[in-house]
């Protein structure tokens, strides 16, 4: 099948969101399944099929959406409404819209690494009240550290059991 | 004006602590937080009020923890119940904000307690993690009562509140992202700024009418 010529091709916008918690990792096939079963849900299979979304690329914390042009606001809304992804608890919250892929990448390549090393704050030197290098003390219970970046500490409750992730602060760990 | 986010839980009802709350909603364009539970305090610019929620409790203990926590800017929050329940709390000195509207019977909201909550300046709360969450019939009977609360709203002009009940930062929404989740039940922008302007409005006792200056 030969490409239609520019003039007869659906004219596109693509979607910048940022996954988070950070570090969550992004299977584009369910991640497609999420968002168009969101979108169906809030406006029906008849926008759905208009609106017409699909996920392009998910590199580095960052998802790329495609829609057609027109309806950005209509896929906005019905990615705010996505809270997890195979039992997976994520939020999408948007940064950009654009008409291009390649300037949504130049944003990703100038945004910040969504991980630092986790080896800063084990050390103990920024005051996280770090037990051993990794871990951490909160409400006198013993945590692993996840994820770092400024203030925000993510940890893991250590131990195989209640392997849920809680999202404190570097001062939540100074106090505790 | 005030952005606030009416209703959060954090740490210990939660996953996340009240200080990351406060950092993730000053990202999110919010200026403070009611969280329930937890003690009133100022993180990273975001004032953090203290809220409690009286749910399943007789009206005469309503009653008594309201006059417990009265004058200590805590916000207080009842949940709807049967309309006469409703009037009685809304008829409260101490009461701000009512709050489970959409899950309370539908008589429970009518004319007269709308006319009451504009008299007693109390707030009724929209929940957005509703309209978030839910999906199905639970969603489409949010988006109708919401409707309705805000035709008595337009003729009686009652404060609204809107919460994202977040136990999570995941679950915080941004003010943007909030104005496109009002579309869906009618509210442009301006009435969302009002609505996140109401705690505001609520916590401020209203001028008098008359001012006796000698």
């Amino acid at each position: 099948m030969s490409p239609r010529p520019p003039t007869l091709r659906e004219n596109r916008r693509y979607i910048l969101v940022r996954v988070e918690p950070a570090g969550t990792a992004i299977d584009p096939k369910e991640l497609y399944y999420t968002i168009s079963d969101a979108v169906t849900f809030l406006w029906g299979d008849a926008a759905a099929g208009v609106i017409t979304q699909a996920v392009v690329a998910a590199e580095n914390g960052h998802v790329i959406i495609r829609c057609l042009r027109g309806t950005e606001k209509e896929l906005a809304l019905a990615l705010s409404t996505v809270t997890a992804c195979r039992d997976v608890r994520l939020a999408l919250r948007i940064v950009a819209a654009s008409g291009t892929i390649e300037s949504l990448r130049e944003r990703i390549r100038a945004a910040k690494p969504v991980t630092e090393p986790l080896t800063e704050p084990a050390t103990g030197s920024a005051g996280t009240g770090c037990a051993e290098p990794g871990e951490c003390v909160f409400a006198k219970k013993p945590f692993l550290l996840v994820y770092c970046n400024g203030q925000k500490v993510d940890v893991i409750e250590k131990g195989f059991k209640n392997a849920h992730r809680l999202f404190l602060t570097r001062s939540d760990l100074e106090n505790s | 004006m005030k952005i606030t986010d009416a209703a959060v839980f954090p740490y210990p009802s939660g996953d996340t602590s009240v200080r990351r709350l406060a950092l993730e909603a000053k990202t999110l364009g919010f200026d403070s937080l009611v969280a329930m539970d937890t003690p009133a305090g100022s993180f990273d610019g975001i004032e953090v009020l203290s809220g409690i929620i009286l749910q399943d409790a007789p009206m005469r203990e309503v009653i008594a923890r309201v006059k417990r926590v009265m004058h200590s800017g805590t916000v207080v929050s009842v949940s709807a119940r049967d309309n006469g329940f409703n009037r009685a709390a809304i008829g409260l000195k101490g009461v701000h904000i009512l709050r489970g509207i959409q899950a309370a019977d539908k008589t429970a909201f009518d004319h007269v307690t709308a006319k009451m909550a504009a008299d007693n300046n109390v707030a009724i709360d929209l929940d957005l993690s509703v309209l978030i969450a839910a999906r199905g019939i639970a969603r489409q009977r949010a988006i109708h009562r919401y409707r309705d609360v805000l035709t008595f709203e337009r003729r009686f002009e009652f404060p609204v509140s809107l919460s994202s009940y977040a136990r999570s930062y995941l679950d915080l929404r941004a003010v943007r992202e909030i104005t496109g989740l009002c579309s869906l039940i009618g509210m442009d922008i301006s009435g969302v700024e009002k609505c996140l302007d109401a705690i505001g409005r609520v916590m401020t006792p209203p001028a008098p009418a008359v001012r006796v200056i000698s």
